[in-house]
């Protein structure tokens, strides 16, 4: 079964993989959504880190320690950022993390993944803006967008299939730029968001 | 008095470094300080991880060369030692102070 949520509080995210879990979906596979096979309903305990890995055998080391310690990777990749690891037997205060500064510390690296690709993205905005590729003034003026010849001459029926059959087109074409702002918008906002959570669990 | 801006360590990379005098991979590392510590600091997976990544930063560790792929094995660096040093003499200091002055 796939599950599509987005999640930036990563206490939120354990508590619904834990329900999960309860009501016997077992997590095999994050990448765009959530893939859960089913198994047994179980107590499980999850924790999630937030690292990436420029090298595989970094991301290796990584998952020994883990493991080592008894606790299970079960999702996540050398490049993902989210890591999902169940515990092994154990204690069910147990945690992947033993001091509140590295427990938080995930949330400054979240945090600064989505300024970094805030960043990347601003520069292709400013210059498709100012070398003209970008058009704010269809906003004002959303005829020039079609441009079937005569369509504003024609009337009834005639008018009304042709303008319809354009209509997506033309909005395509007169605000597809807006993809850029608003994406860099959303990247800005779960910087912020993650970088409060931050705040918040250092003064826990 | 011009002190490194690193120290005081904290009680984690203080031990960690002492568990580094030996080379030693991660979990022999948790078990090492656990031991060392008496029981009273327990380092979590994820927490050691993020401050190996620190220490190897600071030049104060490094990597030397393992026997197991997977598990990487580390040793405390010159620099490192100099740490612990500092940071002893600094306790030491306190300590003594500390008992001059309470036996008033």
């Amino acid at each position: 079964m796939r599950k599509f949520k987005f999640f930036i509080d990563f206490d939120k995210e354990e508590k619904w993989l834990e329900e999960m879990a309860a009501q016997g979906y077992q997590l095999v596979k994050k990448s765009l959504g959530y893939k859960f096979r089913a198994a047994e309903p179980e107590q499980a305990i999850i924790k999630i880190d937030y690292r990436s890995f420029k090298r595989q055998e970094d991301f290796m080391e990584y998952c020994t320690l883990f493991e080592d310690s008894g606790w299970q990777h079960i999702a996540g990749s050398r490049g993902s950022g989210s890591q999902y690891f169940k515990k092994v037997g154990g204690d069910p205060h147990d945690d992947i993390f033993s001091d509140q500064l590295s427990r938080a510390g995930k949330y400054k690296r979240v945090s600064k993944m989505f300024k970094d690709l805030a960043i990347c993205y601003m520069p292709v905005f400013i210059a498709l803006m100012s070398t003209g590729a970008l058009d704010a003034s269809a906003m004002l003026d959303p005829q020039q967008l079609y441009l079937t010849e005569g369509l504003w001459e024609k009337s009834g029926a005639d008018f009304w299939k042709s303008f319809l059959f354009e209509t997506p087109f033309a909005l395509f074409r007169g605000f597809i730029w807006l993809v850029f702002p608003v994406f860099i918008g959303v990247y800005l906002y779960c910087a912020h968001k993650a970088n409060k959570l931050y705040d918040k669990q250092i003064q826990a | 008095m011009n002190r490194d801006k690193q120290l005081p360590l904290t009680e984690t990379t203080y031990y960690i470094l002492l568990a580094l005098v030996e080379p030693a991979h991660g979990y022999l590392i948790m078990q090492k300080v656990e031991e060392l510590s008496e029981g009273s600091v327990k380092l979590a997976a994820g927490t050691l991880y993020g401050a190996i990544e620190n220490l190897l930063k600071h030049q104060w560790i490094e990597a030397v060369k393992s026997e197991e792929k997977r598990r990487k094995t580390y040793v405390i660096t010159e620099a490192g030692k100099a740490m612990l040093h500092l940071d002893a003499e600094r306790m030491q200091h306190m300590l003594a102070i500390t008992e001059r002055l309470l036996q008033r």
